[in-house]
């Protein structure tokens, strides 16, 4: 191809995808039926090569789906062939053997033609809240054991062909799962979203041509990938290698998931090696997935550029078949998505001896704290579902502490479900969302804090309560002698009970008037808490945020207990005393 | 005798815009702004102006004082009084990221500490049945607290009070007697609507901005008094209208974008006027381009916005006409980036030191530096002629900085700039029509601002938008709207039931309740009309569409009609509907305004001698051949004159760029009406 580009056209272009996945995303959003994708955006939507590149992808949203939906195209050519779609296809497919995650995220796409010529696919993945399978919301628990379990497996499968829906598929869609208007909504919307994308293309491709886009193309992602080098070479070449685990699998109680990141300076160029990793589990973390090693990559070279195939080209990704983020179908999935962000921290702690000022302590590492009840409202005998997700601590960080009750580092503009709005919808209250004081870990700059809700269901339902995977033996770590944050759980007091207790399974059946404390862990610190402002803590304890306690016991600052004012000689001995306690550890 | 008088602070130059109803003439007046003592800049404004303000039968008054307050954090001193167990709610938010890689990612920032957030022994349920009662003996301790606390402002925020606010009323009456100097913020008030974070984050910066505020009205007041001002003062909402001095004391919040609001209302107006139902407002000033659009003759709102932006910024839910803004003015600097893309924005060099052709020490060529080498903007006409531009200095910046490093011609680099700048603009246009469902061929676009003239041809090219409307004073526009603007309040109650169950008769109840409010704020009651909207959604959605209704639908309990109208404006949304579906209403909304005499704009003298137009070399879409083009002179153009491209018409403060397929007519009241791609 040999087009000439002037400047304007090129930026054109370049706006022109993003805004198409952005405007896809927005209506999605707009007109879906489930909270998992209008609150918690666990989808994406993408422009894709039939080659499987990435032209683009929508930016704010889940952020472990990045640059995920190629193999899905791939596949589906293989399976289909180049001459068996039309337009106004429509494909369905979860198929773990290629998607590799939960089966709840449903992948519809349609492909784009110009004069008669493949040119694209536009593509929606989507959370579903209910597949079939063992439960409904987030894919069931730890123990689901294999895909036929967690729910309906559907490989490459043509919903509408031509424009006509296949009616079969569809009933069987519809009598298999628990929530048919809202899924089968969520499908409509999900098409609209491919159709609007394909209109969109129309225009473009007829504005500029099909070999000038491709030219820009080109470009665009040339240019990607060289902002990624440049800040690559700034750290220096070498091996930087870090641990971490997870508590267990869910399954082997108490036995804990390792993760491992080797990453390879050299020039420009990254390889993340996760070989490290735990093998694939009989529980049901596993997947097929490089997000963790690309969510890491993109955090730290180009944080707020649009994603395109540009963006990871100078990666390189070594996970070996048969690792925990690499299994082999049918390895069960239903949690697919929990080591993840522990995999992006990982890789992230590795690499901060050589990027310092861009790399926070660790954050509370798990997606969110899920808040999920579901039931039957006896009132109108319809099925409910409470669902919300709770943000814990992020990790101090160069210059400033960490935020505090904030979703994780694989999920973006995810919010949390309103009390009013879980009140008007659901028989339940929520008594209390609260901070939890001394919950973010010491440092120079503190740790974020974790937070609390507290939650009474006034009828009889199921609790869905998985431990969370970072438990006391693996907190958010501290960085450059920072502590670690406290960690999150479940708690429960059944009525009658006078205290909460720990909840140990995932499912649990309670009776009306019983209460349930969600409780998500908090951030690392960043740096030595001697070495923190005084001030800074005499502020944390006025705020009720830190205890006195954990001031002089941390932080070594001894304040008034009335007026939280610091006693500067009293600090000052204390402070020396620890330092001296923190030498001795050292030698 | 001067009847209308509207005055317009801006960050750097307060406006001033009147008409005279009996010599039916506008006057027009710019003062620079005093933030120390804004009241005395428009007393300043209007003293420099000549105009007799005793004779003067309204003053509107549009300020970004508001939104200055709140983004600077020179705010009162608040507290928060909330339900039991909710006191992190605000500091929670909705814990979310927008920025979803970015590590080092900033959450709002709350305006009130967490010491000053007080828990409140109560509970509503979302039914608005009492599960806790509130016992007032705990007010007495906490009012000591607050009073040795010295706060000047308290935010009041109960859960579900939008079903019931009896406890936020009870609070609020006993705190107005026990520290009857606090400025006090019921959330029901502010926003009866459910989501309590929204509301919540909406009543604290209501509270935080409220003593400044309601402080700058009834100064502003009384220092109109003393000059002799007897007529009736208004002010300027974000959502178009404006509002009694009374209202904008207890509701400040609802003043964020009380100043640039002026120009989206003019454009409605002066569209109207012209037999242009359909309208793109399109405004480019230093910094920023906004636009938004208005169908038939109704400016698009927004329920609310984020004030410092979507990811960090301060929940603001109160309806605010729908801006989309970009950082593309005449002042954005262009930049080569890393990889060596040309790039525009969004940084700017602002009023100082400006372009590089203003010589204040500007060396980065912007917007204005590449219109100036085209020969769009006159090098000797700047603002009359006042300012003398330096062409040879925009030229070498632009060599230096950019065509050197791109091995461009430096006529081609400006032509480029100027093509990404419309490029982005457009983007803007874009997000506000086609993005919302909207074909612009079915627009005309009203282009104001200091630059908006220079540039709007090009966009309405690019997005295929056939007439392109220049009205006049395009410098002044904000204050010129002003001058029209009509009185209104918009009032909002959450009342969720599924459609089936919706009691017509609960409705009617709260639409007398609104009622009875509305008459309480607007003091233009008989000359009002009301407009009712439900926000509608299928059962397990979230996102509501707002559909109009009328009264009688109630009456005649037309559960299906409104039905229809939903899956119909879904279809005409998104591209698809379920007419199986359940549908429930989530909100009920009244519109209330009060509609001012139409301010009629005065023909343009159609007797002036025809002048001949001035000669310039301009480069328009070949940028390596000037064209000699026309210069028309705005205050020689008289009605009915027609010409075709390539012109320019020049006028104070802003220049009109017309391309050779273009043709342009001045319109009776003296507008030029350019149509697109339709020149001879």
């Amino acid at each position: 191809m040999s087009v000439k580009l002037d400047p304007v056209t090129l930026e054109v272009i370049r706006n022109a995808f993003p805004a198409m996945a952005n405007e896809m995303a927005a209506d999605l959003q707009r007109t879906s039926y489930n909270m998992m994708i209008y609150e918690v955006r666990d989808f994406c939507t993408a422009i894709i090569k039939p080659n499987g590149d990435l032209v683009s992808q929508n930016v704010g949203g889940v952020s472990h789906f990045v640059a995920d939906l190629g193999v899905i195209v791939t596949d589906g050519l293989k399976q289909i062939g180049e001459d068996g779609f039309s337009p106004e296809d429509v494909i369905i497919t979860n198929h773990q053997r290629v998607a590799g995650q939960h089966l709840n995220n449903i992948v519809i796409y349609m492909p784009f033609f110009f004069k008669g010529k493949l040119e694209f696919f536009t593509m929606v993945r989507a959370h579903w809240i209910d597949v079939g399978g063992m439960s409904t919301g987030f894919g069931g628990g730890a123990d689901v054991s294999d895909p036929w379990m967690e729910g309906l497996q559907l490989d490459q499968l043509k919903i509408y062909e031509s424009g006509v829906r296949n009616e079969t598929l569809y009933k069987i869609l519809r009598d298999n799962i628990r929530f048919p208007e809202s899924s089968l909504g969520d499908m409509r919307s999900q098409m609209a979203a491919c159709r609007l994308a394909t209109r969109r293309l129309e225009e473009l491709f007829e504005k500029f041509g099909k070999e000038t886009i491709y030219t820009a193309l080109d470009q665009v992602f040339d240019e990607s990938e060289q902002k990624c080098r440049n800040v690559v070479t700034d750290i220096p070449d070498g091996t930087y290698e870090a641990e971490s685990f997870m508590s267990d699998d869910g399954i082997a109680l108490g036995e804990p998931v390792r993760v491992h990141a080797k990453v390879t300076v050299k020039g420009s160029d990254m390889e993340i090696d996760l070989s490290g990793c735990s093998d694939e589990r009989k529980a049901a973390i596993n997947s097929r997935t490089y997000a963790g090693a690309r969510v890491a990559y993109k955090a730290l070279t180009a944080p707020t550029e649009p994603v395109n195939e540009g963006s990871f080209r100078a990666l390189n990704v070594i996970i070996p078949e048969g690792n925990i983020m690499m299994a082999e179908y049918p390895a069960p999935m239903s949690q697919w998505s929990i080591v993840v962000p522990t995999v992006v921290d990982t890789i992230i702690k590795a690499l901060a001896p050589g990027m310092k000022e861009h790399v926070p302590a660790g954050h509370f590492g798990v997606l969110g704290g899920p808040v999920v009840f579901v039931g039957i409202d006896p009132k109108n005998k319809k099925r409910f579902i409470v669902q919300s997700i709770e943000g814990g601590g992020w990790g101090g960080r160069p210059g400033e502490d960490g935020a505090s009750a904030t979703v994780s580092v694989c999920q973006g503009d995810v919010r949390n479900a309103t009390i009013e709005g879980i009140e008007l919808k659901c028989p339940v209250m929520i008594e209390s969302r609260t901070l939890r004081t001394d919950s973010g870990g010491a440092g120079q700059h503190r740790g974020g804090f974790g937070m609390e809700t507290k939650v009474r269901n006034f009828v009889e339902g199921n609790w869905i309560c998985e431990p969370p995977k970072r438990g006391e033996n693996c907190p958010a770590w501290g960085l450059w002698e920072g502590n670690a944050g406290q960690v999150g759980d479940y708690q429960m007091r059944k009525p009658g009970e006078d205290t909460f207790h720990i909840v140990e399974k995932a499912r649990n059946s309670v009776q009306p008037e019983t209460e349930v404390l969600v409780r998500t862990g908090g951030g690392g610190g960043w740096g030595n808490p001697l070495d923190r402002d005084a001030e800074l803590v005499s502020f944390d304890v006025a705020e009720g945020l830190v205890s006195i306690v954990a001031a002089k016991n941390s932080y070594g600052v001894v304040l008034d207990p009335n007026t939280f004012n610091v006693d500067v000689a009293a600090t000052g001995s204390q402070r020396s005393k620890m330092r001296a306690t923190q030498q001795t550890a050292e030698q | 005798m001067l009847t209308l008088l509207a005055v317009d602070i801006g960050g750097t130059f307060t406006d001033l815009m009147a008409f005279d109803e009996q010599s039916q003439k506008f006057y027009q007046g710019k003062s620079l702004s005093t933030p120390k003592d804004l009241a005395q800049g428009i007393i300043d404004c209007i003293s420099k102006s000549n105009l007799i303000i005793s004779e003067a039968k309204d003053l509107i008054h549009g300020t970004t004082q508001a939104i200055n307050t709140l983004i600077e954090r020179k705010g009162a001193k608040t507290a928060l009084l909330v339900t039991q167990g909710t006191r992190d709610v605000y500091r929670i938010g909705r814990g979310n990221r927008p920025e979803s890689y970015n590590l080092m990612f900033k959450r709002h920032s709350p305006l009130v500490p967490r010491q000053l957030t007080y828990e409140v022994d109560e509970r509503m349920l979302s039914d608005g049945s009492v599960r806790t009662a509130l016992d007032p003996a705990q007010l007495d301790v906490l009012s000591r607290q607050l009073e040795e606390n010295a706060v000047e402002a308290i935010a009041v925020c109960f859960l579900h009070s939008y079903a019931n606010p009896a406890h936020e009323k009870l609070v609020g009456e006993i705190l107005k007697k026990k520290i009857p100097n606090c400025y006090i913020s019921l959330s029901h008030e502010i926003l009866r609507e459910y989501r309590e974070f929204e509301r919540t984050s909406t009543t604290v910066v209501n509270a935080y901005i409220g003593p400044r505020m309601s402080g700058y009205v009834r100064s502003l007041e009384s220092r109109l008094k003393e000059i002799g001002f007897s007529g009736e003062l208004s002010i300027m909402q974000s959502n178009g209208g404006v509002m009694t001095p009374g209202v904008a004391v207890e509701k400040p919040v609802t003043m964020m974008e009380s100043g640039p609001v002026g120009g989206i209302i003019a454009s409605a107006e002066i569209g109207r006027a012209l037999g242009f139902e359909n309208v793109i407002s399109f405004d480019m000033g230093g910094t920023t381009a906004k636009a938004s659009l208005i169908r038939e003759g109704q400016a698009t709102m927004a329920e609310g916005y984020y004030v410092g932006g979507y990811a960090s910024g301060d929940a603001v839910m109160a309806p605010v006409v729908d801006v989309v803004e970009v950082g593309a003015g005449g002042g954005s600097i262009a930049w080569i980036d890393e990889v060596g893309a040309l790039k525009v924005g969004p940084q700017s060099s602002s009023a100082d030191p400006g372009p590089i052709c203003y010589g204040n020490g500007g060396q980065e060529p912007t917007i204005t530096d590449a219109n100036v080498i085209l020969g769009r903007v006159g090098a000797s006409d700047f603002l009359g002629g006042e300012m003398q531009l330096d062409l040879n200095s925009a030229i070498a910046g632009m060599e230096k900085n950019i065509s050197d490093e791109l091995g461009m011609d430096t006529n081609a680099v400006a032509a480029a700039i100027i093509d990404i700048a419309v490029t982005k603009m457009s983007l803007a246009v874009r997000e506000v029509s086609v993005e919302k469902g909207y074909d612009p061929r079915d627009f005309a676009m009203v282009a104001s601002g200091g630059a908006g003239p220079l540039h709007a041809v090009q966009i309405a090219k690019e997005l295929h938008i056939p007439t392109v409307i220049i009205p006049l004073f395009p410098a002044h526009f904000s204050a010129l709207g002003m001058l029209m603007a009509d009185e209104r309040q918009d009032f909002i109650r959450t009342y969720l039931k599924n459609m089936d169950d919706v009691n017509f008769d609960d409705l009617i109840l709260i639409h007398n309740e609104m009622m009875v409010q509305a008459n309480r704020d607007l003091k233009l009651s008989d000359n009002m009309i009301y407009q009712i909207k439900l926000d509608l959604r299928y059962v397990g959605q979230e996102f509501t569409l707002s559909i109009p209704v009328d009264i009688e639908q109630f009456e005649k309990r037309d559960r299906a009609g409104i039905r229809k109208a939903y899956d119909d404006m879904h279809e005409h949304r998104y591209a698809h509907h379920a007419a199986d579906e359940q549908v429930e209403m989530v909100n009920y909304r009244l519109i209330a305004t009060g509609k001012r005499p139409t301010l009629k704009l005065p023909s343009v003298a159609s007797n002036k001698t025809t002048v001949k137009p001035g000669q310039r070399s301009v480069y328009f879409e070949d940028s390596s051949t000037a064209a000699n083009c026309p210069v028309y002179k705005r205050d020689n153009l008289k009605p009915g004159d027609k010409f075709n491209g390539p012109a320019l018409v020049q006028e104070y403060a802003s220049t009109t760029v017309i391309f050779s397929d273009d043709n342009c007519v001045v319109a009776e009241t003296g507008e030029l009406i350019i149509s697109v791609g339709k020149g001879t």
